[in-house]
């Protein structure tokens, strides 16, 4: 079931050891391993570099303080209170002495040149290619999560190299890769460092996609977007006993977070990953598709991507194509209009048709574009303008629009 | 389905023939840590509410149940032995060091009703055992000196001195409470898990306990016959407590993924799994210094001058006890209840409940030497 990727030939033991992410960075040098396919799966093995002696220590955004030296986060819903020489559950934010400090700003754990296909982002800048980055640390706990070998770890525990933004943006900027993805792990607990880099590169020319579960509050993502050029969220399923039990985390946030990326007018892609048994029933799928449409608008590009047993679910076989078929069929018939099937290479559920006149537009295989007929953003047939950013012009145009009325933090 | 990111590689126990993994061999199987099916009996067992009131071994089908030698004698009520002395609280714990040795030696004959002391250390370990001490560094410290009482007792009973490890999470932390870390294959070793390799010190694969899902300490998943630990008497300001059941929070990957809840069931699950329930052999919980409110960070304004030890063979009841003792303390200086500062330390119940020792205080026998 290997794709694309999974036929690169996998670097060897010297080599990895010889990939230092600066000389890589520097030279060129790519390491890349087989990933799964159609999943935003960290591509690198063992990072090559020294390994921190310690953990790097930042001051934290988003956070107050308490009484008795304890702090809360309010960087995402969980809301931590944290006593001293304690962490959120997060594992990366860390209270010392009152004062609440990023342990993974610049801490480099995971990284690779993806097609930008691979996030899954497919009306944003397709073929291009995205320099993507991780950190260890993520905020809930998928039981399915795909990288938890660096998303469930702490900064200590995962080999890392010191990277500045600076440094990032300037390699892409010197490479000419348009992108810079935050990804992998959950970029929101490595907040601060996301948002530099962001902000670092743009000043290059260079755009910034968060792939995110989007678990985050109002103020920090609607500040984010003022250097973000887009945004890919994993919907996980669309009700709360899901999210609680299988993530440890809530729905409710996450949908706000998506309206509230609605109202900013950024580009955003949703993901869903279906999983046997436990978010594939027609009903919920309805339910999500309908909440999307009305909430969020029919132009909202939706993934439903298939499940592979791992982490703590190797219990449920892989999800069966007809389910993704029939999730598809669902979501077109509750009028999205772009809607994906993922990780099943030379399905036409990959390939990107004109809502209008069905033409097709964009033909893939796996992470790789085949051919585009999208020019200036619409459909050479029938001239009907197909949402999505299709130039790095628009990409670095995008200026979040000012918060409107009623949506305040705390309204529904 | 090409591989998740090898970022840390190993074998698995369960063989995924898709995949192109292996089954183990026995000794293999034995040696990657693997549960054995008597191991798994004692898990399948320790997670049956009620089944037992304390640690205790289930049998093969057909044998008599085997009695391990720190088993409650049947009958008595479970013994927590509550062992101070005054001098503690004055100067540096490390001037004491005769002191604690005598103090520890004087409980754990209490404990056993051994005739002399080395009779009662040698109840719990014998010579070849190879023993891990779980101290605790995180904020208010475990004090070296306790440790090295301990060590004093364990060679005592024959145990090698580098059959002995004292570990926590991370050498820096161990240095920084004091311990002399020590790699060699020469005397007491002393190290984190992190110090197993750079990187990470966890096993690769994650193992499931009731409602975790953890890496464990390769320390934990390495040969280790026999475990003490020697948590700080500290209040926690999430699981109300943080003593012998709490100190394993250190022994996983992802302890920040389990402090909901007031860490409630979560401290019973990882303290039943395989690789620590079966393994315990005492609970002695440093008390020399103690802190009351604030934890599990220092807190000076709350310090308890406590001034001795809690040991107990039933982990359960060494954490009932210690919990009891704290709220009085608590309730001496006018501070609210665990219960009422919303952190009572439920995980002692639980732990209770699914049969990993006597949590009901009633059942425990106190004794003060």
């Amino acid at each position: 079931m290997d794709g694309v990727m999974g036929r690169l030939p996998q670097p060897s033991r010297r080599d990895v050891l010889r990939c230092g992410l600066g000389a890589c960075l520097a030279g060129g040098m790519v390491c890349r391993l087989p990933c799964a396919q159609g999943q935003d799966v960290a591509g690198t093995g063992a990072l090559p570099g020294v390994a921190l002696p310690g953990v790097v220590r930042h001051p934290a955004r988003h956070w107050e303080k308490h009484a008795d030296g304890e702090v809360k986060c309010l960087l995402c819903p969980r809301a931590c209170v944290v006593g001293d020489v304690e962490r959120g559950y997060c594992g990366v934010r860390e209270n010392q002495g009152g004062k609440y400090q990023t342990l993974v700003y610049g801490a480099l754990c995971s990284y690779n040149v993806d097609p930008i296909e691979k996030k899954p982002l497919f009306h944003y800048l397709p073929g291009t290619q995205a320099l993507s980055i991780a950190t260890a640390g993520c905020n809930i706990e998928c039981k399915f999560c795909q990288n938890w070998q660096i998303s469930q770890f702490r900064p200590e525990q995962v080999a890392s190299t010191p990277v500045t933004p600076e440094q990032l943006a300037a390699n892409c900027a010197a490479r000419g890769w348009p992108t810079l993805a935050y990804t992998y792990s959950e970029p929101v607990v490595f907040y601060e460092y996301m948002y530099d880099a962001a902000a670092a590169a743009r000043r290059r020319g260079v755009g910034s996609v968060m792939i995110s579960n989007g678990y985050i509050e109002e103020e920090p993502i609607r500040e984010l977007c003022k250097v973000l050029t887009g945004v890919k969220i994993d919907l996980k399923a669309f009700t709360e006993r899901f999210y609680v039990e299988q993530c440890a985390g809530e729905l409710k946030p996450v949908l706000r977070a998506l309206e509230v990326l609605k109202d900013v007018g950024i580009w955003f892609e949703l993901v869903i990953l279906i999983i046997p048994t436990l978010n594939d029933s027609p009903e919920e799928i309805k339910a999500m598709a309908r909440w999307v449409v009305e909430r969020l608008g029919p132009d909202v590009p939706m993934h439903f991507t298939r499940f592979h047993p791992t982490y703590r679910v190797t219990n449920l076989p892989r999800t069966p194509v007809p389910t993704l078929e029939r999730s598809r069929d669902i979501a077109l018939g509750e009028g999205v209009r772009y809607v994906y099937a993922g990780n099943v290479p030379m399905h036409p559920g990959e390939n990107t048709y004109c809502h209008q006149c069905r033409e097709l537009l964009i033909r893939r295989v796996g992470f790789r574009v085949e051919s585009s007929l999208i020019r200036d953003g619409k459909c050479p047939k029938c001239g009907t303008t197909i949402p999505g950013v299709w130039s790095q012009e628009q990409a670095l145009s995008f200026a979040p629009r000012q918060r409107a009325a009623g949506t305040a933090q705390g309204t529904s | 389905m090409s591989p998740p990111p090898a970022r840390r590689r190993g074998h698995r126990c369960t063989g995924d023939r898709e995949k192109g993994e292996y089954m183990l061999s026995g000794r293999e199987h034995a040696a990657s840590g693997c549960r054995t099916r008597r191991e798994f009996l004692y898990q399948i067992g320790a997670a049956t509410a009620g089944l037992v009131a304390a640690p205790r071994l289930l049998a093969e089908p057909g044998e008599a149940p085997a009695a391990r030698p720190d088993a409650p004698v049947p009958g008595k009520a479970t013994r927590v032995i509550i062992a101070r002395d005054e001098t503690l609280t004055k100067g540096s714990v490390d001037e004491h060091a005769e002191l604690l040795r005598k103090l520890l030696d004087a409980a754990l004959q209490r404990l056993t009703d051994a005739p002399d002391a080395a009779t009662a250390w040698r109840s719990f370990f014998k010579a070849g055992d190879r023993v891990a001490l779980k101290v605790n560094t995180l904020g208010l410290s475990t004090q070296p000196a306790v440790a090295d009482a301990i060590v004093a007792g364990l060679c005592a009973a024959g145990v090698r001195p580098e059959n002995i490890i004292i570990w926590d999470r991370f050498d820096r932390e161990l240095a920084a409470a004091g311990f002399k870390l020590n790699q060699s294959t020469d005397g007491v070793q002393c190290r984190g898990t992190d110090a197993e390799r750079i990187g990470s010190g966890y096993a690769e694969e994650v193992e499931k306990s009731g409602e975790i899902g953890s890496c464990f300490s390769r320390i934990l998943t390495g040969p280790v016959d026999a475990i003490i630990s020697v948590p700080v008497f500290k209040d926690h300001g999430l699981a109300g407590v943080s003593l012998g059941m709490k100190n394993f929070y250190g022994a996983i990957h992802n302890p920040n993924k389990y402090h909901g809840n007031n860490c409630d069931p979560f401290v019973a699950d990882v303290v039943a799994h395989r690789y620590i329930a079966p393994k315990w052999r005492l609970t002695i919980c440093d008390g020399t210094r103690a802190q009351v409110q604030g934890g599990p960070g220092r807190s000076p304004q709350h310090a308890w001058s406590f001034g001795g030890l809690i040991i107990s063979n039933d982990f359960v009841a060494a954490d009932a006890v210690g919990a009891d003792l704290l709220e009085q303390e608590r309730h001496a200086r006018g501070l609210k209840s665990l219960a009422e500062d919303r952190r009572p330390p439920k995980h002692i119940a639980t732990a209770g409940a699914r049969g990993l020792g006597q949590s009901d205080l009633n059942r425990i026998e106190r004794i003060e030497v």
